[in-house]
């Protein structure tokens, strides 16, 4: 652990000593909002948790800009924001760079390591770019932990209809066909957790892999899931953040947070197998409606790319899509408009063929996840196409109804994973 | 004294004799040899052909994509039947080599020493050949899989040539270990792709101004719409 640590950061920590919360934002390049987030943060600590020890840890990536001067310097107006006359605990703040491969995952190691070295009871993760924060987060995410012995609590947003594609359409009904805990935003990027689970992240050994980079929030998830911890959620509202994740291009992205999922699917095996249904997750905090940004969506486009990944990719899906699941993929995709449409079983199918294909290394991983991306766009056009007129509670029934295809066909994934994939793949020749 | 006839007649017969004397065992060594060695050769294929079926070759090398390419090429019938007609072709150049050492001529000797010294160069130029195939092969699904998530209209293009620049570079060290004339075909090869991206971009540049712009426009235009509004995670 001692590799995560610069000399600066070590000084410092041993003057700290020891806390009861830290709170790590990940940043690079976020001048632009962190300091509303640093606010947001240090008035929900000094309002919330009053009595208790905090510290503040930007974990950074190498920003160019302004990033660590704000984060430190960054006053609260005690009076004004915290609305309370009794005395608070000063959060101390850290900023300092992370070690590792760029990216949120490497910036939340050492996060972890900072809170384990403070022996800290709780720790939150915020992203540096949320525009909708609120000191309020802090107490939802914090207090299950602190006061109700929870080890890891989600966050719980609205969001736009057409928001979150890769969540709704693919990482929320995995995981809780697969898990069992209807977590509805497994990779939300706010997260709550207690100093024990920090310390067992700590000792995993996944630095090297996508779980250093966008893949670190499903990893979160399912590890607390899949080994037992006790599992929340908080209702934080709506989630808007900055115009962009700075590098966050859709390819990598989506092969970074599948490719995590996939991956956890083969180191948890043992435990998705016996998981026979889904259950409710606790949750905290005061649901109501909020507002949320609009969204435009261009479906041509995406049809275009799955249209045309088809077209080009067909040799690469004929390696790991079985026959039938092949001819209803070029059935459906080559339609054109209103007619064009993936069905929930024609998706789920492909997903857990995938899947499996990515378990029996049926070809290069990198690839199979990357072929994966027009299919991902032409479903999400289908999914847009068929909700246009719908209201934010018929998504919801609609992403349910999802969600039950893919419990349905559970037993379709385990027999891929274990025997017919294997046979079906040496009998299909690239 | 010996007679004219002797000279003239009985001495060339001698000598004949002599020589065949000399050639026969030599011959019929080679003879067995090269029989021995064709049945060895033969038996070797077979056993190979039959390890290889046990061993599931063909469906390791399906997974690959070569065993298509393989078929394609209609002189074998499947990578296991590569595989044991290399091995019998190996052992026919061992026993070729075999023979053409016992005849134990001048020129022979010569011939087997170069043909062992050349060896390494024809191991380097195949391994070198092989490794262009995985590679090219790597490379231009990566391009294409990297062109349609762009969603370039000439992905399978793009590959195609990517696929096409990386083998012709193999095959160019391959002659080159091989000490065949690599030059005029790497010269070739260069004036070729040169000539291909030149006349593109004056078609492109001038002949296509217009669209040019719009479609740059365009690209940056949606590249930044979607950045706008839209998010996945």
């Amino acid at each position: 652990m001692d590799e995560l640590f610069p000399t600066e950061l070590r000084t410092r920590l041993d003057q700290i000593g020891e806390t009861d919360i830290v709170v790590g934002i990940p940043s690079y390049n976020n001048a632009r909002t962190i300091g509303h987030v640093v606010s947001a943060v240090s008035v929900g600590l000094a309002k919330y948790f009053p009595n208790r020890r905090s510290v503040i840890v930007n974990s950074d990536g190498g920003s160019k800009d302004q990033t660590k001067e704000i984060v430190l310097k960054t006053e609260i107006r005690a009076d004004d924001l915290l609305l309370v006359s009794h005395p608070v605990q000063v959060s101390h703040r850290i900023s300092t760079p992370y070690h590792g491969l760029p990216g949120k995952g490497s910036a939340f190691r050492t996060i972890f390591a900072v809170a384990k070295q403070l022996k800290a009871k709780a720790c939150v993760v915020v992203d540096s770019d949320l525009r909708s924060i609120t000191p309020g987060w802090i107490e939802l995410l914090a207090q299950p932990v602190l006061e109700y012995e929870y080890d890891y609590i989600a966050p719980y947003y609205h969001r736009h209809k057409y928001d979150g594609t890769i969540t709704n359409g693919i990482i929320y009904p995995m995981t809780r066909t697969l898990y069992g805990k209807s977590v509805r935003q497994p990779i939300g990027g706010e997260f709550g957790f207690s100093g024990k689970l920090a310390a067992r992240y700590l000792e995993k050994d996944v630095w090297d892999t996508d779980v250093a980079r966008f893949g670190i929030d499903i990893w979160m998830t399912v590890t607390a899931i899949a080994e037992g911890f006790r599992v929340g959620q908080a209702y934080l509202g709506a989630k808007l953040h900055d115009a962009k994740d700075p590098g966050s291009d859709l390819t990598s992205m989506f092969r970074q947070v599948v490719g995590s999922f996939f991956s956890l699917m083969e180191g948890y095996d043992g435990v998705w197998k016996n998981v026979q249904a889904c259950e409710a997750v606790p949750m905290f905090g005061f649901p109501f409606e909020v507002g949320v940004e609009p969204l435009t969506v261009n479906t041509d486009r995406m049809i275009h790319a799955a249209q045309q990944g088809v077209s080009d990719l067909r040799e690469i899906y004929s390696s790991f899509l079985s026959p039938s699941t092949m001819t209803d993929l070029t059935n459906y995709v080559h339609r054109n408009g209103q007619g064009f449409h993936i069905p929930d079983q024609l998706w789920v199918r492909m997903i857990y063929e995938a899947a499996a294909a990515y378990h029996h290394r049926i070809l290069d991983r990198d690839h199979l996840l990357q072929s994966l991306v027009p299919l991902y766009l032409g479903r999400t056009a289908s999914f847009v196409l068929e909700v246009t007129e719908s209201t934010a509670p018929q998504v919801e029934e609609r992403i349910e109804q999802l969600c039950h295809v893919f419990e349905g066909e559970k037993s379709y994934l385990a027999q891929h994973w274990d025997t017919i994939g294997k046979e079906k793949f040496h009998a299909q020749p690239v | 004294m010996r007679s004219l006839f002797d000279r003239m007649f009985l001495d060339p017969f001698q000598r004949l004799a002599d020589q065949s004397a000399h050639i026969v065992p030599v011959l019929v060594m080679v003879l067995v040899t090269l029989i021995v060695g064709g049945f060895v050769a033969f038996v070797l294929r077979w056993l190979t052909y039959r390890m290889l079926q046990l061993a599931r070759f063909d469906h390791l090398v399906q997974r690959t994509g070569f065993a298509s390419m393989i078929e394609r090429t209609g002189v074998f019938r499947s990578p296991s039947d590569l595989g044991a007609r290399f091995v019998q072709a190996v052992v026919w150049v061992l026993v070729a080599l075999f023979a053409l050492n016992a005849t134990d001529t001048p020129a022979s000797v010569e011939m087997v020493r170069r043909f062992v010294d050349y060896i390494p160069n024809v191991i380097a130029a195949g391994l070198v050949l092989l490794l262009g195939v995985v590679v090219s092969r790597m490379v231009s699904r990566s391009a294409l899989l990297a062109a349609v998530n762009a969603q370039w209209p000439a992905a399978r293009l793009i590959a195609g040539g990517v696929r096409v620049l990386v083998m012709t570079l193999a095959v160019v060290i391959a002659l080159e270990q091989l000490h065949v004339g690599s030059l005029p075909l790497l010269v070739a090869f260069a004036i070729v792709f040169a000539g291909i991206v030149f006349a593109m971009a004056l078609a492109f540049g001038l002949g296509a101004r217009d669209m040019a712009r719009q479609w740059l426009e365009a690209k940056v235009r949606s590249s930044v719409a979607e950045e706008e509004v839209f998010r996945h995670l």
